[in-house]
């Protein structure tokens, strides 16, 4: 009995988070019609804030040797994952309180999948079992589906909904066979177990081309879900029909998760312990896998920014970014090692807050005009020059320009890859860099190069709350590009105890 | 206080000034006004003590002086320094830069539209600026270097002529593609030397050295970063060293690099172009002293030569392209890339008269230039265009113009007794030494900006006096205020060259022991 208290005090959060999920849809049958947007949005909140709360109180406690009922790990890495998660889901649930995008019905379900969509990210950032890692996917990748077919009536959100799940079930199928073919292998569906069975295998010197085969598939499943190449086809047409709030979690908090995940199967299963001096044909593989990510991850950048140079709607251009900005994290998975995974910690921070930015920025502009053209933000600047001037933070950012965190996460991803050989890969970012502040800076060019005359809309100046979410996120973009320490500290930590 | 941390005073008052004119209102233009003058006239009068006590505190030793020194970003091995301090190559550049902003303040009185943020970028402009010339850790450095873009897009973008959207992002594009090589460069320095420091410091008692000391007693190979510091063939240090000139040689900017800049010019608003022409350049220079070259002695070793016909053709081409511009402005754009030729020719050379030559050079081009564009803006507020054909016999009009324009061509196309005359007789005189050829080549250079410079002049002032700008008012009081500091400059340092010379000497000798002899 205590032994179970003490297991189930470990996932508190995770109780929280389908407690409320649960009360939110029963919320939703009690409120007057017209209200269950702030209502339900308004026990949402809490619900997250709640969670934040436990997830907080876990952070800095020693984490249990044992993974909770055999299969959750609770460590900073995840709990880093999870803290993220739940902020970027508050700030989605904000986005659609003050979104009109998603009216007029079904409130309480709308916030109910995206709670469970979190709980999918929840458990696909702490595990190492395979199974489990499945099950959170789905979760998190079905309520997605709903979530992106939302705006019912909307002929785009329904292509989008039907596109995610045509291509998320076959992502997921092949996901599934490579986990299949790893538990015959192995005989395990824990990647701790089966980490140290490949490392016998490497050492009979079998040949790879089993596990190749194995780890391709799974990494197939992977790239889908951080949209990486050449798995990204869905991600333009996804984002672009998608409800905005919508779109924003899955740029921020479902791509976060993904590269939770890949982190953990990589390092858990395909990482010799290079201080124990794993099997010489194992610190092969494990090379050749890197560099096989590093291949990708040029791939995914190149292709990402050179679409995004065409892109006329504001959405599908941050869509064709974000690609981009997956190829970019790639760098550091590509490096198979602890420091180039901290670096990805690292940027994966500074990735929620300009992209949450960016999102809201766009968020708002469509709410407010119905527009999500980047030629018809001309004026903007002048209209509303708080909005537009988060905006180009957020534009910067995205760049990776100092003073701001995108420059600081792009300087220990560059130094990850240069310190692991991947000078090339390094000079294919830069370049890529250059290149992407031609279509980024398209939005700054609309919004202010233009004259005022020429503003399509008239001024709508954002509410104040929104305009307080905005300078937040906004803060702490230029905040971490100037006084990151603390967050380096955080995120090396993490990773320290990655197992 | 204020004397302890006199440089960051300097960097970091113009950024008090934008946040205050952020908080003003926008209806309130004489406030805005104000605050930026009084933002850009503390660091102006603070660089001003900086360059009066100078011998007194420096003594003519080659120290770096008014270093400051804090950890700004310590996790771990990583350690990021708030490390500034200028010696004798830094510290008249830092003055020029706080003497532009502050006429930049006047030139731009006519602002209105959207003044509130015109006026804030140009502060930050400013403490980027200065922060690069006062930074002594090469991640500092690289941060102040980016910050400079921001602003300068929009201020090209925002207030400039017709082609103005085209000419910002040319202008971001190419310095961005420039500072990405550099940031790689960066990068695998730091892997190999674990240290941002530029200068070597003591921490604890212990001598720290820095990226420049190391550099000089060959410990940047490269070879614990790839096997036997050589990568597709190519020595490690050659690849750092192209990564940094070429991103330094864009800014400067050097043939081929350079077709950013007359398109820059063009569409910029006059106080911009004074600034871009007067100090943004010279950051190219600066960081080719400063780091560029230094970092990779043998590398500028074996490619000088090379470098030295870039510089000759800068400055030949510069000239001959500015010869066939009817665009005043323009052809003032070409006479600069000419003139930044000298400066490279002159770091070639790598003689004690060569190299004075050259960073003279960087100052005095400042001014010169800088009173050129003054008197481009003059003449287009009036007339509202800048076709050279189109005016003629101006100086019956407006004679005070005609002879300031006067004294800035003669200081632009060195004429003796004035100071363009001192650095590009210095520049040419040293690496005559080293480039016979290539300098007497160079030599057409001068008579070709003579050339061009008189004609443009002729075409301008001389002749008949067009009957549409029969009622062009001369030059106001404001405008010759702008003026007249570039003018005084100009004089002084022609006339008494020991006052700059004196403190770049000690500078150029320490440089020049940074590479084997």
């Amino acid at each position: 009995m205590n032994l179970l208290r003490e297991e189930l005090s470990w996932i508190t959060p995770e109780l929280c988070l389908t407690l409320f999920a649960c009360v939110a849809l029963l919320v939703d049958l009690f409120v007057q019609k017209g209200r269950e947007s702030v209502m339900v949005g308004f026990f949402s909140l809490m619900g997250l804030l709640a969670t934040a709360f436990f997830l907080y109180r876990q952070y800095g406690v020693t984490p249990p040797a044992q993974p909770v009922f055999g299969c959750m790990v609770v460590d900073p890495f995840s709990t880093l994952f999870k803290l993220f998660a739940v902020g970027a889901l508050a700030f989605v649930v904000l986005f659609t309180m003050l979104s009109r995008q998603t009216r007029p019905d079904g409130y309480g379900e709308f916030y109910f999948i995206l709670l469970c969509a979190g709980l999918g990210a929840f458990f696909l950032a702490s595990t190492y079992n395979l199974l489990l890692m499945y099950l959170g996917l789905e979760l998190l990748s079905i309520a997605s589906y709903i979530l992106a077919g939302y705006a019912k009536g909307n002929r785009r959100s329904g292509e989008a909904a039907m596109k995610y799940v045509i291509f998320g079930a076959v992502a997921s199928g092949v996901m599934l066979y490579g986990f299949t073919l790893l538990y015959g292998m192995t005989g395990s569906i824990d990647l701790t177990v089966i980490g140290p069975k490949l490392r016998d295998q490497f050492a009979l010197d079998h040949g790879t081309i089993p596990i190749s085969v194995a780890t391709g598939l799974c990494l197939a499943g992977f790239a889908y879900k951080i949209s990486a190449a050449p798995f990204h086809f869905w991600t333009p047409d996804v984002y672009e029909g998608a409800p905005t709030p919508v779109t924003t979690f899955l740029a921020v908090a479902s791509k976060g998760a993904g590269f939770a995940a890949l982190l953990r199967f990589l390092q858990a299963g395909f990482i010799p312990d290079r201080t124990l001096g794993g099997p010489e044909a194992m610190m092969g593989y494990s090379d050749k896998l890197g560099t096989l990510v590093a291949v990708l991850a040029a791939l995914t950048m190149t292709l990402g920014n050179l679409a995004a140079l065409g892109q006329t709607n504001l959405k599908r251009m941050l869509a064709y970014s974000s690609i981009a900005h997956a190829g970019y994290v790639l760098m550091g998975v590509a490096t198979m090692n602890r420091e180039g995974f901290s670096s990805v910690l690292f940027y994966l921070v500074v990735y929620y807050f300009m992209n949450l930015g960016a999102f809201g920025v766009v968020m708002y502009y469509a709410n407010t005009t119905g527009d999500e053209q980047i030629d018809d933000l001309k004026g903007l600047g002048w209209r509303s020059p708080l909005v537009a001037i988060t905006m180009v933070a957020f534009l910067v950012a995205l760049v990776g320009l100092p003073p701001t965190a995108g420059f600081i996460g792009k300087w220990f991803l560059f130094t990850a890859a240069v310190k692991k050989g991947f000078l090339w890969l390094a000079v294919v970012a830069g370049i890529n860099s250059a290149i992407s502040l031609f279509y980024y800076f398209r939005v700054a060019r609309a919004m202010w190069l233009r004259p005022e005359e020429e503003a399509k809309y008239a001024t709508v100046h954002a509410s104040p709350a929104f305009a307080a979410l905005l300078l937040v996120l906004a803060v702490g973009t230029v905040w971490f590009g100037v006084g990151f320490d603390s967050l380096l500290r955080y995120c090396d930590y993490s990773q320290n105890l990655l197992r | 206080m204020i004397a302890n941390h006199l440089l960051t005073w300097i960097t970091f008052i113009p950024l008090l000034g934008m946040l205050a004119i952020l908080l003003a209102p926008a209806t309130q233009k004489a406030l805005i006004r104000g605050l930026a003058v009084v933002a850009t006239a503390i660091p102006l009068g603070l660089s001003l003590y900086l360059w009066l006590t100078w011998g007194a505190v420096n003594g003519g030793s080659a120290q770096l002086q008014y270093v400051e020194r804090v950890p700004w970003i310590q996790a771990g091995n990583f350690l990021v320094q708030y490390f500034v301090g200028v010696d004798g190559l830094s510290m008249p550049l830092v003055a020029l830069t706080c003497l532009l902003m502050f006429i930049g303040v006047f030139a731009s009185w006519n602002i209105e539209r959207g003044m509130k943020g015109y006026f804030a970028l140009l502060l930050l402009l400013e403490v980027g600026i200065n922060g690069t010339f006062v930074s002594l850790d090469i991640f500092l450095f690289y941060v102040f270097w980016e910050v400079m873009l921001l602003p300068m897009y929009f201020l090209i973008g925002i207030w400039g002529g017709p082609r103005k959207e085209y000419a910002a992002i040319k202008f971001f594009l190419y310095t961005l593609a420039g500072s990405v090589l550099m940031l790689v460069a960066i990068v695998a320095l730091y892997l190999i030397t674990g240290t941002f420091a530029i200068a070597s410091y003591t921490e604890g008692g212990q001598n720290m050295p820095g990226l420049l000391e190391l550099a000089r007693t060959k410990q940047i190979t490269g070879a614990n970063l790839v096997a036997g510091g050589v990568l597709m063939g190519v020595s490690f240090q050659d690849w750092m060293f192209w990564f940094f000139f070429i991103a330094f040689a864009i800014k400067v900017p050097i043939f081929p690099f350079h077709t950013w800049l007359p398109d820059a010019h063009v569409e910029a608003p006059t106080p911009i172009s004074v600034i871009l022409a007067g100090i943004l350049l010279k950051l190219g220079g600066y960081g080719m002293f400063r780091i560029g070259f230094p970092i990779a002695p043998e590398s500028f070793e074996k490619f000088r030569t090379l470098l030295a016909v870039l510089g000759t053709i800068n400055i030949v081409y510069g000239a001959y392209v500015a010869m066939g511009q009817t665009d005043f402005k323009k052809l003032v754009a070409y006479s600069s890339v000419s003139h930044m030729g000298y400066v490279l020719l002159g770091a070639a050379a790598m003689t004690d008269w060569g190299v004075k030559g050259a960073v003279l050079q960087m100052f005095n081009h400042g001014t010169s230039s800088a009173m050129l564009f003054l008197i481009v803006g003059v003449i287009y507020d009036r007339a509202h265009h800048r076709e050279l054909n189109g005016f003629g016999g101006l100086v019956t009009q407006m004679p005070y113009y005609g002879g300031l324009t006067t004294l800035g061509f003669f200081a632009a196309l060195g004429l003796p007794g004035l100071a363009g005359f001192i650095s590009e007789a210095l520049t040419l005189l040293g690496s005559f030494k080293t480039y016979p050829t290539l300098t007497v080549i160079s030599c057409l250079g001068v008579v070709m900006t003579a050339a061009f410079l008189l004609f443009a002049f002729q075409r301008v002032f001389q002749g008949p006096l067009n009957p549409k700008y029969a009622k062009l008012p001369d030059i106001s009081g404001r405008e010759v205020f702008c003026q007249a500091p570039f003018a005084f400059l100009c004089v002084l340092f022609g006339v008494l060259p020991t006052l700059i010379l004196d403190i770049l000497n000690p500078a150029v000798k320490q440089f020049l022991l940074l590479f084997p002899a």
